[in-house]
């Protein structure tokens, strides 16, 4: 890989992923995006392990978007594993899903998700959200220092 | 049946104090028959006593002929007043049988006559001596006459004493017979009344057994339905979650894929193309609405009420603020009356006057001059809030499909809506206990009334509606 990850989409619907790139990438946001069709593979990536154990734990991604209902391992679970190690806790999550129920934010906001946006229907719509998405987590936010990935640190990688 | 028993338990006590009333009064008849029977048997006694106290005298009057000695006298002088004692009691023993009182009066001259008698003798034997006294005796010697009448007087008192006792006592046990008799029915009576209160009760007992098990089953079968239906609310909720993401995501990319022509392919389309693809656009943005506001109706019917005194006066502040940018370029009269407080669910109580305020200015949006007023009256003792405008109104006769779900009385071409909003409000309402009703006529405007629960510590000082005409202006254009 020439550029390290910058955005990781964990998306199962490839029209969504579709769009969502696209969005991304007319914004320009998007230099590299990896996409993970289920829940297995985006912590198969995020804890570089089976086909993405080429990975360190050095350059984790910028910005994790993360779908609700994924095939294997669902959305929440994702969330869950990201948060309860420390060499992945400070990732920004954002969930971006079809679902706004109730217990779904409980448990997102509960697992300590950076953001929670519910997909609008309207493509307009949903590509602004994209873009202002993309803009804040990528250009507003300072990403956490490397120093806060304790783990990382101890592994000396 | 509870009446019919209370019927018979009735009947038997009836019957027992009856019973009991009839022993006690047997009882104390045969206390009197005892008392009677004692009384002749005195009478009896006392008639034997005064033959014994004649005798008496005789023998004392006999001895002092002959002796001339005084214990004789003395003798003779206690049989002449035991006499007269006795006959006194005597007359006073028979004093309520008017027959024994007149074989009395004619005992009386009897005794008096043999008393007479020996007075006489012992009067000569003091005086004359021995011989005389003999003498005299023996010359009147009607001894034996007066002694035989006193005898057969006596003995006739006794046979009527005696006669009058067997009357008394025959009457007496025939009596007893009779109450016997009675007792002994009436206690069968009462037997069987109880029996017949016992068996009714019995009946009753395995009646109310029966419905008890009966309502139990029901019970069962209710508790059984319960958790189908909460299963079945379970897989309704499953699906509405599924329906949000399976049903929008394909909408997403219907509208997102025709989006996504029109800015890569648009140059290449004509004009008939593009507004081909704005339909599929708008066709998909539609059904998002549906989707969304169906999910919020099934949401509504899940979510527990967290009810609580709520002010209502600060909630509508609250809607009316966030209808301000809706309202800008409109000039729109609002007229707030106060509003007391309610015991609702804040949140759900806000959607309701957002939903009726929403559709006051959607349906005033062609008057020049918007009025919306929202206040509370009484009507039958019940606080009931309005919320009235000026719009387009709707004819009364469709008022049964207003609260439908996707109902519309408008066309969506004149009023967008997916025809949910007043379904939620309803089923908001209902949920609250409440009643929700609309009056309105073709052109002349609608008016909505709901009713919901006053707080309850809150009833008691609240006499401030009918509502003070007290309103707040606010004019927005």
């Amino acid at each position: 890989m020439s550029h390290e990850v910058e955005i990781l989409l964990v998306e199962d619907s490839p029209e969504d992923a579709e769009l969502t790139m696209r969005t991304l990438r007319r914004n320009k946001l998007a230099n590299v995006v990896q996409v993970a069709e289920d829940g297995a593979e985006a912590l198969d990536f995020l804890f570089c392990r089976g086909a993405h154990k080429e990975r360190t734990f050095s350059h984790p991604p910028k910005l994790v978007l993360l779908d609700l209902k994924l095939p294997k391992v669902d959305g929440l679970e994702v969330l869950r594993a990201i948060r309860a190690d420390a060499r992945t806790k400070a990732i920004p999550v954002v969930i971006l899903t079809s679902s706004k129920e109730q217990k779904d934010l409980i448990k997102g906001y509960n697992l300590g998700v950076s953001a929670y946006v519910q997909k609008p229907v309207d493509f307009e719509q949903f590509s602004e959200a994209i873009r202002q998405i993309g803009m804040f987590w990528m250009l507003i936010n300072q990403p956490a220092p490397p120093e806060a990935f304790v783990a990382n640190k101890a592994h000396g990688a | 049946m509870t009446s019919s028993i209370k019927l018979i338990a009735a009947c038997a006590l009836i019957v027992l104090a009856c019973i009991g009333a009839l022993s006690f009064w047997s009882e104390v008849r045969n206390d009197e028959d005892r008392e009677w029977v004692r009384h002749t048997y005195l009478v009896v006694g006392k008639l034997q006593t005064v033959r014994i106290d004649i005798t008496q005298a005789e023998t004392g009057q006999r001895g002092f002929m002959l002796t001339g000695q005084d214990r004789y006298l003395k003798l003779y002088g206690a049989g002449v007043n035991q006499v007269r004692q006795d006959m006194t009691e005597l007359r006073d023993l028979t004093s309520d049988n008017s027959r024994q009182q007149e074989a009395i009066q004619r005992l009386d001259p009897l005794i008096a006559a043999r008393l007479a008698e020996l007075g006489d003798g012992i009067e000569v034997r003091k005086r004359s001596g021995l011989l005389a006294g003999v003498e005299a005796v023996t010359r009147a010697n009607n001894g034996e006459k007066w002694m035989g009448q006193i005898a057969a007087q006596i003995g006739e008192m006794r046979q009527t004493e005696t006669q009058l006792l067997s009357r008394r006592l025959d009457t007496a046990a025939a009596s007893a017979r009779k109450i016997k008799v009675v007792i002994v029915c009436g206690n069968a009576l009462a037997i069987l009344i109880l029996v017949v209160a016992g068996f009714v009760i019995h009946r009753e007992t395995s009646r109310r057994n029966r419905a008890e098990q009966n309502l139990k089953h029901v019970n069962e079968r209710l508790e059984r339905r319960t958790a189908d239906l909460s299963e079945t609310n379970i897989e309704l909720e499953s699906f509405a979650y599924s329906v949000a993401h399976d049903l929008r995501a394909p909408l997403r990319h219907i509208a997102g894929y025709s989006n996504v022509l029109v800015q890569d392919y648009g140059p290449q389309l004509d004009e008939e193309g593009l507004r081909y693809l704005g339909k599929i656009g708008d066709g998909a943005q539609e059904m998002g609405r549906l989707v969304d506001d169906l999910l919020s109706l099934s949401k509504i019917g899940r979510q527990q009420l967290a009810l609580q005194k709520t002010p209502l006066d600060s909630i509508l502040r609250q809607v009316v603020e966030d209808f301000a940018p809706e309202c800008s370029g409109r000039e729109v009269e609002w007229r707030i009356g106060a509003l007391s407080s309610a015991d609702c669910d804040p949140a759900l109580m806000k959607q309701v006057f957002a939903n009726l305020v929403s559709n006051a200015l959607k349906y005033t949006r062609k008057r020049e001059h918007a009025v919306i007023q929202v206040g509370q009256t009484k009507q039958n003792n019940e606080r009931v809030i309005f919320v009235r405008d000026n719009g387009v109104g709707f004819d009364m006769q469709y008022v049964g499909k207003l609260f439908g779900v996707f109902q519309r009385l408008h066309k969506a071409r004149d009023f967008e809506g997916t025809g949910v909003g007043l379904a939620i409000v309803q089923r908001i309402i209902r949920k609250h206990g409440g009643r929700i009703w609309a009056e309105a006529q073709l052109d002349q405007g609608a008016t909505f009334f709901f009713t919901v629960g006053l707080p309850e510590n809150n009833t008691s000082k609240k006499p401030e509606f009918p509502v003070t005409e007290e309103e707040m202006h606010v004019a927005r254009s």
